[in-house]
């Protein structure tokens, strides 16, 4: 059954695109990730225009982020405070982001920056996530334990942190943190949600664990009511400066991933944690490598022409 | 349905001839064109009579547009886009018919009215030069071409007898809306003997051409609108679920 994307321009197979909504949403339920850094590389592959797919995921972001706070304002697992705050940074970041977006799509670089970003995240995520998970599973399996990492440059990074100023107290996570920290790292996830379609969730969430050090309990709801506030502005400038939203795509995506990630929730909590991490990272470096052909793949022609609106 | 059209043409046609005498007249079997979700072309026929020595040429030309021709550079082994011409105000289809037996013959007249595949006239956004230009030129034409939106190797005209003729207009199912014109002219030893001009109305109806206008006219709401959608069905879902099958 096919449909007609008006801003697309392209006609598509409406199974396909829900389908693909209900397993974006049933892996972004499971993991708590938006699914950004699966559904755009995905709408790629299925012959969405990049500059298309990337605002449209956004979109969809929105409605799947916006699910899941609220199951975690129910269990009391938000740090309101620290999302304000990250939710400052965010807008600067993701306004600069849409901006950066136009003038990359005004000379013709868009195509290949959104890739080009998604291998270097992808690929660097997926690795780590990989090896990280084969350990745990190893050492679950055969008892063994691997050296700790000293993690020495990470405590030196992290003493500098520590005395930077304006210092502020975090109630809910109970830390005292310099407010330039989560500013600046905000910003530069802003940057990234804009470029690549995606919440900025799976950089977010380390960043709070490792950089902010606030307790794990709050780190997803927090790190989900930001994205609801950042994903909006950034899907709205889109909207309104790039006209790259395609409504009728979002909606069905919408649809189809909020159902998929309430699915996914609930069968989060029955599956063994680190196989479906490992499984995860074999996902993304699949998508890491697929994009990677796209990169290389001679093209069908070495012109390409457009009609400008 | 054709038949019929044809027939009430040449009478019209006939009619005509006898009011005025003018060395050319004809007519087409619609002038709107209408683009859905299902459009997949559309065929157009015009029927004329010719009353007087001369070639016929005649075009469609579609609005104008802005075309962008990027060529692909490759840097360790990665595609990139690299040189872009920008072509200005350049025809979104053109097609040629003509009597002309072979090539058109280079004329001044021609080339003023743009009739022929080498009487087009390009112009670029800025200043290139010439060889850079031809190069980009021949891709765009040559991409047309393949699209079936340039069609300028002068297709024959089909006469019926001495004076009447027929041919079919053709519409690809990737034209853009917009006003196109069809124009027959009939020319006598380099000089216009006759000019017609009909123009066709190409417009996008339904659902996807609606949401278009929007999304480019009110961007701001359009915005709105698909942000308040992700808020609302972000939450439907949740409390639905929550509601009906536990948290």
């Amino acid at each position: 059954m096919q449909i007609y994307l008006p801003i697309a321009e392209i006609p598509v197979n409406i199974l396909l695109i829900l389908l693909l909504g209900l397993t974006t949403g049933f892996l972004a339920g499971m993991f708590g990730i938006g699914g950004g850094f699966i559904a755009t590389p995905l709408l790629m592959f299925i012959g969405i225009p990049p500059a298309i797919a990337v605002s449209t995921s956004t979109n969809q972001i929105i409605a799947s982020s916006v699910s899941g706070v609220f199951a975690h304002f129910r269990k009391s697992s938000v740090d309101i405070k620290m999302g304000l705050v990250l939710v400052i940074g965010g807008f600067i970041g993701s306004t600069l982001g849409v901006s950066i977006f136009k003038i990359l799509q005004k000379t013709g670089h868009i195509d290949l920056v959104v890739a080009l970003t998604y291998v270097i995240f992808l690929g660097t995520i997926s690795v780590t996530m990989l090896i990280d998970s084969i350990k745990t599973l190893v050492e679950k399996k055969y008892g063994v334990t691997w050296e700790k990492n000293e993690n020495g440059n990470l405590d030196k990074f992290l003493a500098k942190i520590d005395r930077l100023p304006w210092k502020s107290h975090f109630p809910k996570s109970d830390i005292n943190v310099s407010l330039i920290v989560p500013i600046v790292l905000s910003i530069g996830i802003g940057i990234l949600v804009a470029l690549m379609g995606v919440g900025g969730g799976f950089l977010m969430i380390p960043a709070m664990i490792y950089i902010l050090r606030m307790p794990s309990s709050v780190v997803v709801g927090t790190s989900l009511f930001q994205i609801v506030f950042i994903a909006s502005n950034a899907t709205f400038l889109q909207a309104v400066t790039n006209n790259t939203v395609d409504i009728v795509l979002a909606f069905l995506m919408i649809i189809s991933s909020s159902i998929g990630a309430q699915i996914g929730t609930r069968t989060g909590y029955k599956v063994d944690a680190d196989s479906m991490r490992s499984f995860l990272s074999l996902l993304l470096l699949g998508v890491c490598v697929k994009m990677l052909f796209v990169l290389f793949k001679h093209p069908e022609s070495l012109y390409v022409i457009e009609i400008l609106k | 349905m054709m038949k019929k059209i044809f027939l009430t043409f040449l009478l019209l046609i006939s009619a005509s001839f006898a009011a005025n005498a003018a060395p050319i007249i004809s007519g087409i079997s619609t002038n709107e064109i209408n683009i859905d979700t299902k459009f997949r072309g559309a065929k157009i026929l015009l029927f004329g009579a010719k009353d007087d020595a001369g070639e016929i040429v005649i075009t469609v030309r579609g609005p104008k547009r802005n075309f962008m021709v990027t060529k692909k550079h490759k840097l360790l082994g990665v595609w990139y886009n690299g040189e872009r011409v920008k072509f200005k105000d350049t025809y979104s289809l053109y097609s040629l018919f003509s009597t002309f037996n072979a090539q058109e013959p280079i004329d001044d007249l021609l080339k003023e009215l743009e009739l022929g595949r080498n009487n087009l006239n390009f112009s670029t956004s800025s200043e290139i030069d010439e060889v850079k230009k031809n190069e980009f030129q021949l891709q765009l034409v040559d991409r047309m071409e393949k699209n079936h939106l340039y069609n300028t190797s002068s297709n024959k005209i089909d006469f019926l007898n001495e004076t009447l003729f027929k041919v079919m207009l053709d519409f690809p199912k990737n034209i853009s809306r917009g006003i196109y014109t069809v124009e027959i002219y009939l020319i006598n030893e380099g000089s216009l003997v006759s000019f017609q001009s009909i123009p066709i109305y190409v417009n996008q109806v339904g659902f996807s051409a609606k949401v278009l206008d929007f999304a480019f006219q009110q961007s701001f709401l359009y915005a709105l609108l698909s942000v308040a959608i992700a808020l609302i069905f972000g939450w439907l879902a949740n409390y639905l679920f929550a509601r009906f099958l536990g948290k």
